[in-house]
Formats: structure tokens, sequence, C-alpha cells
């Protein structure tokens, strides 16, 4: 959906050649188009906002000026010349670098060793040139305005300090355009504010910056433009004057967002089996209230880092609650491990099925039982399980699953994504369930084991079962009885069937902001 | 058996790649039994006799008890660096309590047994509460232990005398058909560790968990309890080895069980190269044990030098381990 431009960007600062343009690029992943045909041109001293949904493509843009993927069509040019970023080593080697929000610094190592890192100065046979790592850094320092120690570990340092350390990096590797992702994430208010202000001298250096966020206030705040993209386009392109936190989000959210009377909740159909109040665990938990009823599909929106995963965490157990309530069928709950939830009927298909769902080297059968294996004892005083019903167990989530796999002895690790979804789904088929939790239960699953999926999802609410599904495909969400939409830890909105559509998810993640931004 | 990987499913393959496949999983056993038919055509009167067989498998009985325990640690994703330590303690005190406070044998194994799982769950919670690495963990608590043996006996060895030198029976003895009881032990104990690791929840447990431990506690496993109950198990059966090896020399000698450490590490890894891919089981275990222990005897019975027995238990690991890890790697491509 082509949305107006606000103002001919190209007109404005004409004359200034860009530091870096991105023509027309365009790149898939199998059957996923993420990019088709973006364009952006960053120019010296700028700093570019760039933003949009989850899943816009921003991260693929960055990603591929890093020299990490290659596009399939487009060019990028530097300086006005068209060039192939190889790879990482070469977008530095150009100038280019870039501060993921995990920040990639070696922990043991000082602010000193990490700013050089790679290209430690040596003198002689090899050795460290100590003298010298001091002097460079010294001049970084004083650049950023550094008032904390280099030469202690950075595992020492706090996350703030961590961020102008490996901006320090880039600037010792004589960065011309640095991109940051999600820089605030994880900074207190008055944190973000230096880093902010830093950003604005380092422009004034002409060093250009590309700035990746979810956080509207913070870009009209920061950036002399924005692109926005969606669906792997750019949608629109605003600079400061045009820059309106209403229009970016219309231009993320595709198309113009009847703010309608908020639809009456239907009239609950189901009791209450799940009752949060007030759940709390810092940082990404602070204030949850909702409640979850037999029968229904409950989705729970929100952006990356809204503290989503942390929320199904604590309702299984697996993470303990600082503060709050939690009430399962008018009894209070506050399970002390994902034991106590699993005996109390509530379950989790984590997020990552390969790495927490799965043993990937054991069989399907294996897999299935896994939370199970007490109740296959042939007696519950005598601990010897009895194989032949964890292999009848596994047959039967096979069959009412429908798992394509060759026997239920098969390895997991031989079977494609989207059936190695339901065997994790299995595990809890064949157990007393109340409350299913799945998180992201379809990346990276085929478009027909996807519906498949939904399907299941919706026969298990019909059997009476609360199911609570976490998704950042909003898409996916439009099915659910209602959806709760969570931002920085809180939830901020809630939709019912009626009125879910992608779009309005999207508006309240991020019209609701704006009351956060001032933490 | 569930969770066994199936080795091979493709329909065709390559006569070499199914060579490899077969090295991978089969070649420990095949260099065990070429040593047997090699070392039984040099020298037929004396080493395939049913004398030697007894005494091989009498001598290994220990090792195969310690290592049968250390299975089920590093089944889990641990070490345990202070099971020969253990068995030392267990030695000293069994024959201590005896010779020393008097105590009746039974009272005096009980005790051990006791300490033996204090050992084990001390094991277990530094490693999963406190979080420290489990080789550190064991050799501190390894440390410790010699420290507290040192402690109890005053570094001397407490010989068996009198009355309660019958405690040797235990070791000697040939309670059941003529049959060495350490090998009666060690039969017994390793089925019952088979039995607990293949065919009990727990044992499925500790599999989870040794697979994917996130994954396991994602399940409603108890992994940390998991954890802990394999150290339990492995500290159990090394203060058996331990009081077996004080009633076999008669006394309790602050070291005698320190070699059972290397030992028994050896032959859980040359048994993680049989059979399973790379995984540890009671039955590898076995044929681990007894790969080195038929190797070092009939070198021994070869009249070979001791540098040479242990140049071929060195070569002898690396290479079995190498063998099948490089022969499964080419198997799969």
């Amino acid at each position: 959906m082509e949305i107006r431009v606000s103002e001919d960007v190209s007109a404005v600062g004409g004359g200034v050649l860009p530091l870096l343009e991105v023509r027309d690029i365009s790149k898939h992943f199998g059957a996923i188009q993420a990019l088709s045909g973006v364009s952006l041109e960053i120019r010296p001293g700028e700093i570019h906002g760039l933003v949009g949904a989850n899943g816009a493509g921003k991260s693929t843009l960055v990603k591929t000026l890093a020299g990490l993927h290659q596009p399939d069509a487009g060019a990028v040019l530097l300086d006005g010349q068209p060039l192939t970023i190889k790879n990482p080593q070469h977008a530095g080697e150009l100038g280019l670098e870039f501060i993921h929000q995990e920040l990639n610094l070696v922990p043991k190592f000082t602010g000193r060793q990490n700013m050089t890192l790679g290209l430690s100065p040596t003198r002689g046979p090899g050795l460290m040139d100590w003298a010298k790592m001091k002097a460079q850094t010294d001049q970084v320092a004083r650049r950023l305005d550094i008032t904390f120690s280099l030469d202690v570990p950075v595992e020492k340092l706090s996350v703030a300090e961590r961020w102008l350390v490996s901006i320090g990096r880039a600037l010792v590797r004589k960065a011309r355009l640095i991109a940051m992702d999600e820089p605030t994430a994880s900074l207190s208010g008055a944190e973000a504010d230096r880093l902010f202000r830093i950003i604005r001298e380092l422009a004034a250096t002409d060093v250009a910056i590309l700035y990746v966020s979810h956080r509207l206030d913070e870009i009209t705040a920061l950036c002399s433009r924005v692109t926005v993209f969606k669906d792997g386009r750019n949608v629109a392109a605003f600079d400061r004057f045009s820059m309106l936190k209403a229009d970016i989000i219309r231009a993320i959210v595709g198309g113009e967002m009847a703010i309608a009377a908020a639809p009456k909740p239907q009239t609950t159909q189901g009791v209450p089996i799940l009752e949060v109040r007030g759940l709390r665990r810092e940082p990404a938990v602070h204030d949850v209230t909702f409640e979850v009823r037999a029968g229904e599909v409950l989705g729970l929106a929100g952006l990356v880092g809204a503290g989503r995963t942390e929320v199904a965490r604590l309702l299984f157990g697996a993470d303990k609650a600082q503060g709050g309530e939690m009430i399962l069928d008018g009894k209070p709950y506050h399970p002390r491990g994902t034991h106590d939830a699993v005996r109390a009927g509530i379950f989790l298909v984590p997020e990552e099925r390969r790495s927490q769902g799965l043993i990937l080297r054991e069989s399907v059968a294996f897999n299935v039982a896994l939370p199970s294996w007490r109740l296959m004892q042939i007696s519950p005083l005598i601990p010897i399980v009895s194989k032949r019903k964890g292999v009848r167990l596994a047959a039967s989530a096979v069959e009412s699953l429908s798992i394509k796999t060759e026997s239920v002895q098969t390895p997991v690790a031989k079977l494609s994504g989207g059936n190695q979804q339901k065997v994790v789904m299995g595990k809890w088929l064949g157990r007393m369930t109340r409350v299913l939790i799945l998180d992201e239960p379809t990346r990276g699953v085929d478009v027909g084991a996807r519906a498949e999926i939904h399907r299941i999802i919706r026969e298990l609410a019909d059997k009476g079962i609360a199911v609570i599904v976490i998704s950042s495909e909003f898409q996916e969400l439009t099915d659910c009885n209602r959806v709760l939409v969570m931002v920085d830890g809180k939830i901020v909105g809630e939709l019912t069937s009626g009125a879910i559509s992608e779009e309005a998810i999207l508006h309240q993640c991020y019209s609701h902001q704006a009351a956060e931004s001032g933490r | 058996m569930i969770g066994t990987p199936v080795a091979n499913t493709g329909p065709r393959r390559d006569p070499l790649v199914g060579l490899l496949a077969f090295v991978g999983k089969y070649g420990t056993i095949v260099v065990l039994l070429a040593m047997i038919v090699g070392f039984s055509l040099a020298a037929p009167q004396f080493f395939p006799t049913t004398s030697n067989a007894t005494n091989v498998l009498s001598q290994l009985a220990l090792t195969a008890i310690v290592a049968g325990g250390l299975t089920l640690v590093l089944v889990v994703g641990e070490f345990d660096l202070s099971i020969g330590y253990q068995a030392s303690l267990a030695g000293v005190l069994v024959v201590g309590l005896m010779a020393n406070q008097e105590l009746p044998a039974g009272a005096a194994i009980a005790i051990v047994l006791a300490v033996a799982v204090v050992i084990g769950i001390v094991n277990g919670l530094v490693i999963t509460k406190l979080g420290v690495n489990s080789m550190i963990a064991t050799l501190g608590t390894g440390t410790i232990i010699v420290g507290v043996n040192y402690w109890y006996a005053n570094g001397i060895p407490i010989a068996l005398i009198g009355a309660k030198a019958d405690f040797t029976e235990v070791a000697l003895g040939h309670a059941i058909l003529g049959i060495p009881n350490p090998i009666v032990f060690m039969v017994v104990i390793l089925a019952g560790l088979w039995v607990l690791l293949n065919q009990t929840s727990i044992g499925q447990h500790m599999q989870a968990v040794g697979g994917n431990r996130e994954a396991a506690t994602l399940s409603g496993i108890r992994s940390d309890r998991t954890i802990i109950a394999a150290f339990v198990v492995a500290a159990i059966f090394a203060g058996v080895a331990g009081m077996l090896l004080a009633s076999r020399i008669g006394s309790g000698q602050i070291n005698a069980g320190d070699g059972y450490m290397l030992d028994a590490f050896a032959a859980v890894f040359l048994g993680s190269a049989a059979l399973r891919d790379g995984q540890f089981h009671i039955v590898g275990t076995l044929i681990g044990v007894l790969t080195v222990s038929v190797g070092f005897n009939g070198l021994a019975i070869l009249g070979e030098p001791t540098f040479i027995q242990f140049l071929f238990k060195g070569v002898m690991l690396i290479l079995a381990v190498a063998l099948s890890t490089v022969a499964r790697r080419y198997a799969r491509r």
C-alpha cells in the first residue's frame, strides 16, 4: 500500500552528495520476500530513522548493508559509486559500522581492548602497543565525553556505558556511518538523553547515523529524516518538518486507522480459568493484569521486546514473579517451577522449538512423552515406565495432529519445521490441559502447516482449554477471540473479536508509547 | 527402544558410507573381538582360559561399577572428577569404622553409603544451585574428600585385623556358583543401572536433561533434582567399589581408589563410541571397561612391559573415540 510521501525528500538539503544510497534492493529467503525494491539515502551528518513493524524488513536491510546478506537485485552506492559489500570485514573497511542490541563486546576485555578489537596496535614482533592503544582510545573517549574508566572489563560497565564503548569502537575504526539497532531498549531516560546528545554531536562531525527503533518519540526528537518500511517496501519518508507521529503510525500500520468507538467486550462466554493481577518481573514485565477464559483463544500482541515471552514464562513457572498474583480456577496459583505449572495443567509451547521445545537427537516418541514419563509408570509407586504407553501416546499425537514422520521412532531432527512444532504441541496433548500458551507457534513454519496449527488451536479451545497465542505476525492474531496489546511490559489495550485487525493492533502498539517513553 | 536414533534410514547408500557407518557404530566392539581372537592365537595356553577370563572380569569389576555410576553423570551432561577420591574415602572409612570404632560390618557399610549419598547431594547442589561448572565443583569436593580422608586416617593405612578380617570375604568370596563376588556385584549393579537409565521415569528424565536441559525444564522436568540424583547414584557406586577394594586388599588405604577416576572416564567415553551416536550408555560403558582390561591383560600375558600397557590404553582411548567420530561424520555426508 503506497502512502503519500509528505514531501519530495530529494528537494530537502539537495546538493549534498549522499554518503550511502540504497537503490531498489530486493531480497528473498525461500518463499518469503523480505525486501521488495527498497530505496533509501543517507547523507553525511544525517541522523536517519528507520521504522516499521516486526518483519517489515528493517533488519534485512541492515544486514545487507553489513555484508551479511547479498541482495537479489538493486544496488548499494557509497559516495555515488556502486559497490558490492562482500562481508562484514569489507563493510568495516568501507566505514560502515553496526551496533546491535546485544552489542557484541568481549565481556572480559576492557573498554580499550574492545574499542581496538581486531586492529590491536602492535609494535616490534607482535607485542601489544599499549601506549598507542591508550592514545587512540583516549582520543575517542574525549569525543564521546566518556568519564568512566576504560580500563575495567566491560562486563562491569552499565548498558549505557557499553553503548558508548561500542560507539567508540566504531569511531576507532573510522566509521562514516553507524547503524544502531534499538539503542535505548535497555536504557533509563537519563541514559537515553545522554546517548542522544552524543549521537547529535557525532552527526555534527559528519558521521551519518542509521537509527532503527520502534520508539517513535525518539525518532521524531532525534532524526532529521525517517523512512518507514512495511512488508519489505519503503512506504513513506518524512523530513524534520513533516515528521508527525500520527503520520508515521499511519504509514507503519498501512492505511487510515478508523478510531472506532471501543467495541464493548463480548459477554463472557466462558468462565475465567486464569486470572493475572499486577504481575511483575523487572525489567521486562511491569504490571500485567488480564484473565483468560475457558474456550477462548487469547492473543498477546506486541513489538519485539514488549515483554510477551516473559509473561508466558511467568505463567509457566519458568521464571519467578517479583510481584502480583495469579489465580487458577479460583485458587491462588504461584508456581515454584515448571513442574508446578505442569501439575496445574498450564503448559507452554516455547518460542524456540529447536533449542527450547525439543531434544533433537531423540525420537518423536521420546519427545512427545517428555513431560509425561511419570504418568507412564507401571504403578505410581514403581518408577519403571511402560515404553509401550509412550509409543501409544506418541502414535495418538501423530494421528490427531497429522504429524508427518516415518515412524514415532524417527529422531525429531529429521522432521520439517512444521512437524517439529506439532511434536512440541503434542507433548501436552495427552494431558489434562487448563491453559495452553503458544509462543510464536508458526514461526518458520510453511503455509500449509501454519493453517493446520491454527485449526488445531481452535479445536483445543473448543474443548474448553484456554489458549494464549503470542505472535509477532499480527495477521495471525485476527482469528483470536480477544487480543491484548503489550507495550514496554504493560498491557495497554484490548481488542475483541469484531475489532481485531492487523492495523488496529499496530496502531495500539505505537500510539501507546508516548506514555511510556518518559520512564 | 525409545530414544535410540535410527542410525541409517537412507534408501540407497554408497558401500563406503555403509562401512563407515558400521565402523562408527561397532568399531569398539570389533576392536574388542579382534583383541580376544588375537591374544587367543598368540597365547593359546594362557589367554583363552576360564581362569584367565574370571581373573580379568574380577579385576575389571570394580572399575565397571564406578564407571556405571559415572555414566549417569555424563548422561545428564555433567562431569564428576571426585569419584576416585570418593572410592578411596569409602575404603578407608569402612575399614576404619570397623577397626577403630569397633562397629559391625553392616553398620560400617550403612554409614559409608550414607556418606556417599551426602557427597552426591553436595556435588549436585553445588553444581545446580550455585551454578559452579561441574568440572571445578567436583575437583573442589574431590580435594575436600582427600582432606577428610587424611583427617580421619592420619594418612596411615588401616588394617583389618582379627575377626574383622572376615570382611575380606565380601570381595574374595564366591557366594554364587563359585563366581567371584565382585563379578556378581558388577553384573547386578550394571543391570540395575541399565534398568534405571532405560526403563524408569527418572532415567528418561536424565536422558532428557542431558539432551537439552532447557527443553527438559520447559517440559516440567525438575532438571536440578535429576542432576542431583545422577551424582548421588555415582557417589553410591563409587562408595561400593571403594568398599569392595578395601575388602579385597584387606585394608583401608588413602589413595587406593584414586585411579578409578581415569579408568572410569576412559571406559565411559570408549563406550560412548559404541552402538550409539556418541551417547553415554551402560552397555557401552561395559564394552569400554572390557576393551581396556582385555588389552591390559593380553599384553601382560604376552610379557609386554608395563609402559607398553599404558601406551596401549592411551592410544586405544583416543583412537576408538576419534575413529567412530570421524566415521560417523563421513557416514552422514
